[in-house]
């Protein structure tokens, strides 16, 4: 209850200094819309050349792209720990975050969080609906509350795997590029996965779940139930996932050796 | 209880020594060569409630490191630590409620937001509403005028102010000052240093000072700690240390007319006195007392007995510094 009322106050004067930046909030949205609209023309150009992909038509990979930018947009709100080495490690920010009572952790994403990028989330559902006024699906009642189950599920895969390899950096001095490379493996999660050799569908699956965030349960949603199983795991892998990168962390702050004065 | 209480508190560190040229590069890829430094060496502290004391050394001397382990940033390698009666490392986050900290060359505050806004973030942070405290520390500091900017824009002097307050909003019983006085002007130094010493005084606030400029310790401390390459070579009173190490005193003089240095010797021969010689103003000389045996007066009774003709005098006291810097020369 404590933590969730430092938060908001982290987002108040988040939102103060944000706001004092109009020009800037506005630029990102409308780069953000951009970025959005290629992928979707990819979608397009790619759905000009064949009817079908690996048995997905093109309303559904829309969709599956859609609902892959919930989870998505709520991941880059909360964990934005892209610069982490430089801001905490390098320039020393992380002494003092340990110098306050609150978990570091906890500290270090509301002082890096971006609210303006939930934005995202209602781009999403626009696409999202977009694909569906194409389909003919069937919504059962607990279908949304399952939408925002697998959604959550989603963003806790996306901030484990990332808070994982940012906690490398509390490890080692040495900067690592190993993020970008899992970020460009991410991607791979919102197309369908059975388009895809059997060993990036187990990666996708086991190793780097990415899978989890996009296509499984939205393929769930389309009525597809072949990967039901799946979907229903997404919570689950989720919950494990930031469990493992929060134990990796805790451990991570035991050896953090400090910037040097 | 003591504020402080460290026992062979060690720290090591693992240094990834690379090799030379290309070759060793390439080695280096297969086989790293580590180095185990020691940091802080077996170093034991024991600070009561209420003391102020200055902890000094040279860069390098492991200062840093023994601060970042008191307060709970690093995890020590060996030793016992208790402070405020938490394992700093261990208990962190109940135990920074106890502790503030000011770390004079990084910013504590949040660099984009106003400075009032922070210290009510930080309220919220310590889960403390303490608006009779605050906005004394924010007279007492003078900073008043400029709680609505943001600390970007804050000159070093005016930040510096405004860390210290924010380092105490949540009134802490011990305070770490690293080099809090580090580029300021002297007006805004004397005003920190009074507002510590109120601080000192009315709370009890237990105070480490980590700092090089020694007239802060002067000011402020009572008691000081000296570290050399991770090892303690002092501990005890300032007057003490001025005492053991002191080259003791010197006299200025300036005489009516000319006199010759081997006749001012000879005068003062049975007493451990060297006497030296302005090269400009031949008026001028100047007597180094050895040690504390000999008081100035002594050396004066004998001169003005004699008939020298004395037109003025000054008689100089040895400055910490000078000691400091000694006892780091000869090790």
């Amino acid at each position: 209850m404590v933590q969730l009322q430092i938060f908001g106050q982290y987002l108040k004067q988040y939102m103060k200094a944000r706001l004092a930046y109009r020009l800037d909030l506005i630029v990102k949205f409308i780069t953000d819309l951009i970025s959005q609209s290629f992928n979707l023309i990819f979608i397009v150009v790619v759905f000009g050349h064949t009817k079908q992909l690996g048995g997905w038509s093109q309303a559904e990979v829309i969709f599956i792209y859609g609902y892959f930018l919930l989870p998505w947009a709520i991941f880059g709100t909360f964990f934005n720990l892209w610069s982490f080495n430089d801001r905490y490690i390098i320039k020393g920010e992380l002494d003092r975050v340990l110098t306050r009572p609150v978990h570091s952790l906890l500290q270090i994403i509301m002082e890096s969080m971006t609210p303006e990028s939930l934005i995202g989330v209602f781009t999403g559902l626009a696409v999202m609906g977009y694909g569906a006024s194409q389909l003919d699906l069937y919504w059962a009642w607990y279908d949304p509350i399952l939408l925002i189950v697998f959604t959550l599920g989603g963003v806790l895969v996306y901030g484990g795997i990332f808070i994982a390899l940012t906690s490398i950096s509390l490890y080692t001095d040495s900067k690592t590029d190993i993020q970008p490379i899992v970020f460009n493996v991410s991607n791979y999660g919102r197309y369908p996965v059975n388009i895809y050799n059997r060993i990036v569908q187990f990666v996708l699956t086991w190793l780097l779940p990415f899978a989890f965030v996009g296509f499984y349960p939205a393929s769930y949603l389309l009525d597809r139930g072949d990967w039901r199983f799946y979907a229903y795991l997404t919570p689950l892998v989720g919950v494990v996932y930031f469990a493992i990168a929060v134990l990796l962390w805790n451990r991570g702050i035991r050896h953090y050796r400090g910037a040097g004065n | 209880m003591n504020a402080i209480q460290a026992e062979k508190l060690t720290k090591e560190f693992q240094i990834y020594q690379s090799r030379k040229g290309l070759s060793g590069a390439f080695r280096d890829l297969f086989n790293r060569n580590y180095r185990t430094i020691r940091a802080v060496n077996e170093v034991n502290i024991s600070i009561p409630q209420g003391e102020m004391v200055g902890y000094i050394g040279e860069n390098g001397a492991g200062k840093s490191t023994t601060i970042k382990m008191l307060t709970g940033i690093l995890q020590p390698t060996s030793g016992d630590l208790k402070v405020n009666g938490f394992d700093p490392h261990n208990q962190r986050e109940e135990f920074v409620k106890t502790i503030g900290v000011v770390f004079g060359q990084r910013s504590q505050l949040w660099w984009d937001i106003a400075v009032q806004e922070s210290f009510t973030l930080l309220q919220k942070v310590y889960r403390v509403d303490n608006q009779k405290l605050l906005d004394r520390m924010i007279d007492v500091l003078n900073i008043g005028e400029l709680l609505d900017q943001p600390v970007r824009k804050l000159s070093l002097g005016q930040r510096m102010r405004c860390e210290l307050v924010a380092s105490l909003i949540h009134q802490p019983s011990l305070l770490f000052l690293d080099e809090p006085t580090i580029g300021l002007d002297v007006l805004v130094k004397e005003n920190i240093r009074q507002f510590l010493r109120e601080m000192n005084k009315e709370f009890g606030t237990t105070i480490l000072l980590t700092t090089h400029d020694l007239t802060d310790i002067e000011a402020l401390c009572s008691r000081v700690i000296m570290l050399d390459k991770g090892n303690i070579i002092y501990d005890g009173d300032l007057t003490r240390l001025k005492q053991e190490w002191g080259e003791g005193k010197k006299i200025h003089l300036e005489l009516d007319q000319e006199v010759s240095l081997s006749h001012l010797g000879q005068l003062t021969e049975s007493l451990p006195v060297t006497w030296s010689k302005n090269e400009v103003n031949k008026n001028l000389f100047t007597a180094q007392l050895k040690g504390n045996s000999i008081t100035a007066s002594e050396v004066l009774s004998l001169l003005v007995t004699s008939g020298v003709p004395i037109h003025e005098m000054q008689i100089q006291e040895v400055s910490t510094e000078e000691i400091v810097r000694k006892i780091y020369q000869e090790g």
